[in-house]
């Protein structure tokens, strides 16, 4: 499943994802915007691999900043992470 | 207004190379290669202006090789599709549409600054040297340049070991045609920016200027070398060695390319 949320005056936000047995599987964040450092990307991903398919935004947002809150975002937010991975979901398959 | 003095440019001795055209993916290991240079002490700041040998696509770091780009359609128009060490949108590149250049520099640079004031001020002198050529553009944060018929271009960093990786490629010419080929430009991208078509996001600086691509190069250099003081300089052969050993340990690799898939 593919879910874009374009950040209002910040960048593109892309997530693919697969729901397995009720859980995010093969969380894949991508996008245009900015990290320090890379690594932060499989970080925030991975705060989200494995949630149940039912977690709230605002959890998978908290997820997600507390995965990057070493790393320096710009461009991108975990309320914009949150976003794609919400429209992913509602979108169904690709 | 920026509230930096552009003396802080002064501080260093500026170093200028300016490249024979190069195929992309060594333009991608030069950039790491130059940084870590610049960040151990082994070479002043340093502008680098491009000289492309082919076509490419070159996608940011963060972005997905399949969502971003059509590589059969990148195949078919013979463009080569590689990924930089830097955020930011995919490009598409032919040799002669575009103006290109890398800075290098201590972050001691930018101190104090945050990220997003960072972008206009490595960019301050160029929108100079377009201004002196009756082009009026200004930055549109995050880290687009851009004029009041379209933008015109783009920058993106990286930061590493005290070093920053400031690079801009900007719209000389363009076949806006090919580009929709070769780049899967999403809808969701425009959302907030108001236009329908990609194509006419862009209004490149040959027809804003009418003058040939090499003029504005020369512009930009002599307006940097006036406001910051600018050495010709070139690439070591250990510099374009350890670029060379980049290529085929990570930017020539298929694992590289896919990094997100």
């Amino acid at each position: 499943m593919h879910g874009e949320y374009k950040i209002p005056g910040g960048k593109l936000v892309v997530v693919d994802l697969n729901v397995t047995d009720g859980a995010l599987r093969d969380v894949v964040l991508s996008g245009d915007f900015f990290l320090e450092p890379a690594e932060a990307l499989e970080w925030m991903a991975a705060a989200i691999e494995g949630l149940p398919v039912d977690t709230p935004v605002e959890m998978i947002a908290e997820r997600v900043r507390g995965a990057a809150a070493h790393a320096e975002l710009l461009g991108i937010t975990p309320e914009g992470v949150a976003e794609a991975v919400r429209r992913a979901l509602q979108g169904g398959a690709q | 207004m920026s509230t930096y003095p552009s003396s802080s440019w002064r501080a260093y001795d500026w170093q200028l190379i300016r490249d024979a055209p190069i195929i992309p993916v060594m333009h991608m290991a030069l950039d790491e290669a130059l940084l870590e240079e610049v960040a151990a002490g082994r070479r002043p700041p340093t502008l680098r202006i491009w000289e492309w040998a082919a076509s490419a696509v070159v996608i940011g770091r963060f972005q997905s090789l399949r969502n971003e780009v059509d590589l059969e359609g990148a195949q078919r128009h013979g463009v080569q599709v590689v990924r930089r060490i830097t955020g930011g949108g995919a490009m598409f590149i032919e040799p002669g549409n575009t103006i290109t250049y890398s800075i290098y520099a201590p972050v001691e640079l930018v101190a104090g600054m945050s990220m997003v004031d960072s972008y206009a001020f490595f960019d301050r002198w160029v929108l100079d040297a377009l201004a002196s050529l009756g082009v009026e553009a200004w930055y549109q944060p995050i880290n687009d340049i851009t004029s009041a018929a379209g933008k015109i271009g783009g920058a993106a960093q990286t930061r590493r070991n005290g070093a920053v990786l400031h690079h801009v490629t900007m719209a000389y010419d363009i076949d806006s045609a090919k580009m929709l080929e070769v780049l899967r430009i999403g809808r969701e991208k425009l959302s907030d920016k108001g236009i329908a078509s990609a194509a006419k996001r862009v209004d490149p600086l040959r027809r804003q200027t009418g003058l040939p691509r090499d003029a504005i190069i020369e512009r930009m250099i002599e307006t940097f070398r006036t406001q910051n003081g600018l050495t010709d300089s070139a690439l070591k052969p250990e510099e374009w060695q350890a670029a060379e050993r980049l290529v085929e340990t990570k930017f020539g690799t298929e694992e590289w390319l896919r990094a997100v898939p």
